[in-house]
């Protein structure tokens, strides 16, 4: 009796043993996507379509996962990243979104491009707590709704990475009320969120000077052409000009002012200060000189002896040769995919030897990093429980050397930009 | 291939007398729009602004659908690539660029290549289904957009390209008025395509073999006019005059981009419509004035902002149509019982 | 169109397979199986405006956003129940067809297909405008999202529903009617048949169909309607599976669907082009072959597979 007692208690111990061994090991399998040497994630951007210019930014993203992977990967995890294409469009963002989660089984969603195929997608990802993470939209839903109540329910699964618009925004119109108290402003804003965003926030930045806006003149994406909303702007005296445009239209924009002889003060927004931009804008005539805007990413041009540049010519020359060009011309879109596939790695590294999806976020809730090699120096990452903007700071600069010419950043690094 | 239509329903109460009266003289009231544009340009710098800009865009538009009326009168087809056809034919102008031709000689060489590619689109695509129905050909048509826009952006990319402008970046200030010379190129270019187009229909004997061909095909035949390559041949041209669609709406656009032509491919749509599909005068003057209408109503009808622009187009077209089931300049056709 | 017993036997079998097949499949091939259902009705609206009564329509992506901003909005605001509003959709974009139709009678052929165009291509924009209502950019999101199978069940219910109805239509006397406009409006008039009253029919319904169609469409999206999702492409998608379904007959109508829902999925695994862009290239090219092959669509080749088999001598027959 005694003997099998003891028996008993060493077998049921062992038991116990077991199980919760057998319980952990099986916690750390629970996450799909992640094996021990490798880690699945994928993203959908617009490869086609209306917004396909951007797709420089997911090639660069996997240039720096293979440059992560030769030197052994994550904790001996090589990360296996799948882009999908949805041409911006989300009715196929959604299937492609489903397919990623429930037939590849991917590890977390990552970089994705666009606010409404964002939108289309976050309710989905959320119920499923599949982490969708360092989203590339500027839309601030990504900041607030981690615990708010966003489209019914809080979206904790949900982040973002950049500076928000209406921030942005915000830095223009006090800069403007701060430097030109007396401007009178004209605006030419996108007629759909994006655009919309940045007016509010520009109206916000101005404060009691947002009385000085003469006209704000929307265009729409299938406008060829701006000459009217742009002699609008003219004809009400505006000497102040502050667009808010995707690339295309923005070149538009500076070219057809410089052609019906208006020079206004000329303020764009950061998505359209790609150096490539302004200097097609030069060789079509424009007034680059003096054009106004922010960056929070380092330049290739500007700065190339920064270590973070010299690393990424090196991780560009040699896993993403075809980008090689474009970077050395000044492509930021270049530098903003390697920053944010760099601080993919961060959370994943602080994540644990054994990452989970719930540990993913809470890294990525809690950044504290100035060590990102792809921002602006000075630029730090935090994120807390309070808030979930990981960079909040913005530097101005403003283009001088016309059409050969280069963004220089003049002023201090701003901070709070929200 | 007999091309009559029957005549639409009406409905039962026919249009007032008065109105048909009214829209009876399309050339005049023509005539009293352009009346009345001189004299708004003369009275304000802004009216006169966004006319010359509005122009401009217009004969883009214009070129494009002439294009379109011109496979139009030969296959009774609308073709959903013509704006796809010609981006394609643009992407070979910068690609030959960027291998070392001058821009004109590039401009040339492209329409040379225009004109095969449209020949060669016609006969592997669209002559296996042009005789089964009309349904067939336009999805066929529908194929080839999605099929070279995907070709286009696999080969180039969809990044933006830069092309150099072919008539530089000088500005005229006439008066208040700025005149771009790009603009005013061109609109030098678009007509003399158009004249020279005109020329070869009206002049020659090719021209004259084609025209027999789109109105009358058996005819045709008896007198020895070989109809199926005339057909090849008018899709040949309506390409030349997409690629020369396509390289002035790049330099007015700044970018090379995939989707350079689609929103342009659109007010093409409409202005053809407009113009009325069997003609061609009709599509210039369709294009032309669907740019200056837009640009006028954007500055000065307060409810029409940017979202509405496209539709507003549209709008005018269907206004038009209901009054004008044959657009401007056609003739609505009466089918013989 | 009689009911014969082979087509019966079709009919009952095909309805098995369907309610049987959400068992066999994985909820993510669920999902793309109810995009072909709806697909499938939309194609169907289309097929009994330009098949059976000869008006090209190339504006259904119209009737479609008005149906899944309906169900979207609805649920947002009011939290209606999702079948009631595709209901509803059903009769909004029914009275919408009305509509069009009336002054559609003015306009023939290729005018009436551009006007229908200029639909497709303006409807999308007045969710832009009138941003406050109608979400804007952002989108309007539905309260309640569905699952793959709830999703399955509505559109291939519906379907089947919306089969019936159409086959009960089109071989009475509308569709005789609709067949008599289709092959020669003079002769039908003559014939004493309205040609206001059933052309202006035809349209309602095509347009009632492709509301439902599109009320299914944007839960299928998670329930989120956008102007992106109901681009130019979409009608013209439409269009390409009526043509491909084969106009003028119901049963082809299954073949178009699943052309048009289900191969832009396969054309991305296609490893031609290696990249993204290889989907288009696939799938431009597979539509042009596909309609250079059979230009009378999938029910073309039915037809003459049916007449191939009955000129074969007696001798070869088994």
């Amino acid at each position: 009796m005694r003997i099998n007692g003891r028996i008993g208690a060493l077998v049921a111990a062992l038991a116990v043993t077991g199980v919760a061994a057998g319980a952990a090991a099986g916690a750390h399998r629970a996450d799909p996507g992640i094996t021990k040497t490798s880690i699945k994630i994928g993203g959908t951007f617009p490869l086609t379509g209306v917004a396909s210019l951007y797709k420089t930014i997911p090639a660069a993203e996997k240039a720096y996962y293979d440059y992560v992977n030769a030197h052994g990967g994550v904790n001996g995890r090589k990360i296996d990243f799948e882009i999908l294409d949805d041409a911006y469009d989300p009715s196929k963002t959604v299937p492609l979104v489903q397919q990623l989660v429930e037939k590849d089984k991917v590890f977390a969603v990552v970089g994705s491009l666009g606010t409404a195929p964002g939108l289309a997608t976050w309710g989905y990802l959320n119920s499923k707590k599949v982490p969708q993470v360092l989203l590339a939209t500027g839309d601030s839903y990504w900041g607030f709704c981690v615990k708010k109540a966003c489209a019914g329910s809080p979206k904790p699964w949900t982040s973002g990475w950049q500076p928000d618009y209406p921030g942005e925004g915000k830095v223009y119109g006090r800069y403007i009320a701060a430097n030109m108290p007396n401007a009178k402003i004209g605006v030419l804003y996108q007629n759909d969120a994006y655009g919309k965003n940045y007016y509010a926030g520009l109206r916000v930045g101005l404060g009691a000077k947002k009385e000085n806006i003469v006209d704000a003149e929307s265009y729409d994406v299938t406008n060829p052409s701006l000459t009217q909303q742009i002699l609008a702007l003219k004809s009400k005296g505006a000497d102040v000009f502050v667009v808010f445009a995707t690339p295309s239209p923005t070149i538009t924009a500076l070219v057809t002012a410089a052609k019906v002889g208006w020079s206004p003060t000329t303020i764009i927004n950061n998505v359209s200060a790609n150096r490539l931009f302004l200097l097609a804008a030069a060789a079509n005539g424009a007034n680059v000189d003096g054009v106004i805007s922010t960056t929070y990413v380092a330049s290739p041009t500007t700065q190339p002896d920064l270590p973070g540049m010299k690393l990424a010519k090196q991780i560009i020359d040699q896993y993403a040769p075809s980008l090689a060009s474009s970077f050395a011309q000044g492509d930021t879109n270049i530098v903003y995919g390697l920053g944010v596939a760099w601080t993919f790695v961060h959370a994943l590294q602080k994540a644990g030897r054994n990452p989970t999806r719930a540990s993913l976020m809470e890294a990525l809730h809690s950044l504290n990093t100035s060590k990102n090699p792809c921002v602006y120096p000075g630029i730090k990452l935090q994120t807390s429980e309070n808030d979930n903007y990981p960079i909040e700071q913005e530097i101005m600069i403003r283009w001088s050397g016309g059409a050969r010419g280069d963004w220089h950043p003049f002023g201090k690094l701003l901070s709070g930009v929200r | 291939m007999a091309t009559v239509e029957t005549r639409p329903a009406r409905l039962r109460r026919d249009l007032p007398q008065w109105l048909r009266a009214l829209v009876r003289p399309v050339p005049l009231g023509l005539a009293a729009a352009c009346v009345f544009l001189v004299v708004g340009s003369l009275l304000s710098n802004d009216f006169a602004q966004q006319t010359v800009a509005g122009l401009a865009q217009g004969t883009i538009f214009g070129s494009l659908a002439l294009a379109l009326v011109l496979i139009y009168r030969a296959t009774e087809v609308i073709n959903f690539a013509q704006g796809e056809m010609a981006m394609a034919t643009t992407y070979v102008a910068y690609q030959l660029i960027s291998w070392g031709l001058s821009y004109w000689e590039a401009f040339f060489a492209t329409l040379v290549v225009a004109f095969v590619f449209g020949v060669v689109v016609q006969v592997v695509f669209i002559r296996p289904v042009q005789h089964t129905s009309v349904i067939a050909v336009v999805i066929v048509t529908v194929g080839l957009f999605i099929l070279i826009d995907g070709l286009v952006t696999w080969k180039w990319g969809a990044d933006l390209k830069f092309m150099p402008a072919p008539f530089g970046k000088t500005v005229y200030h006439v008066g208040g008025v700025a005149f771009a010379q790009q603009d005013l190129g061109t609109l030098l270019v678009s007509v003399l395509s158009v004249l020279l187009l005109w020329a070869l229909f009206r002049f020659t004997k090719l021209g004259l073999a084609m025209r027999a061909a789109a109105l009358r095909p058996a005819s045709a035949r008896l007198v020895g006019v070989r109809v199926d390559r005339m057909l090849a041949i008018g899709w040949g041209f309506a390409a030349v005059l997409g690629a020369v669609a396509g390289l002035m709406a790049e330099p007015a656009q700044y970018v090379l981009q995939p989707s350079l032509m689609q929103p342009i491919l659109l007010y093409a749509f409409a202005a053809a419509v407009l113009g009325g599909l069997e003609s061609p005068a009709g599509a210039v003057v369709g294009g032309i004035a669907l740019g200056v209408f837009l640009n006028l109503v954007g500055q000065y009808v307060g409810f029409v902002t940017s979202e509405l622009r496209l539709p507003f187009a549209f709008a005018v077209l269907l206004v038009v149509l209901l009054v004008k089931p044959a657009g401007l300049f056609g003739r609505a056709r009466v089918r013989r019982v | 169109m009689k009911p014969s017993a082979v087509g019966l036997a079709t009919t009952v079998v095909a309805g098995a397979v369907l309610a049987l097949l959400p068992f066999a499949l994985s909820s993510y091939h669920q999902g793309l199986a109810a995009q072909v259902g709806v697909y499938f009705i939309a194609i169907l609206g289309l097929n009994i405006l330009t098949g059976y009564s000869g008006q090209i329509s190339i504006g259904h992506g119209a009737f479609m956003a008005i149906g899944g901003y309906t169900t979207a909005i609805m649920s947002r605001d009011h939290r209606t129940n999702l079948i009631l509003t595709m209901l509803m959709a059903l009769a909004i974009c029914f009275v919408l067809g009305l509509v069009v139709g009336l002054p559609a009678l003015r306009l023939s052929g290729v005018y009436l297909a551009l006007a229908t165009f200029a639909l497709a291509v303006s409807v999308p924009q007045l969710p832009l405008k009138f941003s406050t209502f109608l979400g804007g950019s952002n989108g309007v999101q539905s309260a309640e999202t569905v699952t793959h199978r709830w999703l399955y069940g509505a559109s291939w219910t519906a379907a089947a529903i919306l089969f019936v109805l159409a086959w009960l239509l089109l071989r009475g006397r509308t569709g005789r009617a609709f067949r008599a406009i289709r092959d020669s409006e003079i002769a039908a008039t003559s014939s004493g048949v309205r040609l206001p009253i059933y052309k202006t029919l035809a349209f309602g319904v095509s347009a009632a169909y492709a509301g439902v169609a599109g009320s299914l469409y944007v839960l299928g999206t998670n329930g989120f309607a956008q102007p992106n999702e109901f681009g130019v492409l979409l009608s013209l998608q439409i269009l390409v599976g009526a043509a491909v379904a084969g106009l003028g007959s119901l049963w082809g109508v299954l073949a178009g669907a699943a052309f048009v829902g289900l191969l832009p999925t396969i054309s991305k695994d296609v490893p031609l082009v290696g990249s993204a862009h290889g989907q288009d290239v696939v799938f431009g090219l597979i539509v042009v072959l596909v309609m250079l092959l059979l230009p009378q669509g999938f029910a073309g080749f039915l037809a003459r597979l049916a007449r191939l088999r009955a000129a074969r001598p007696a001798s070869d027959r088994p």
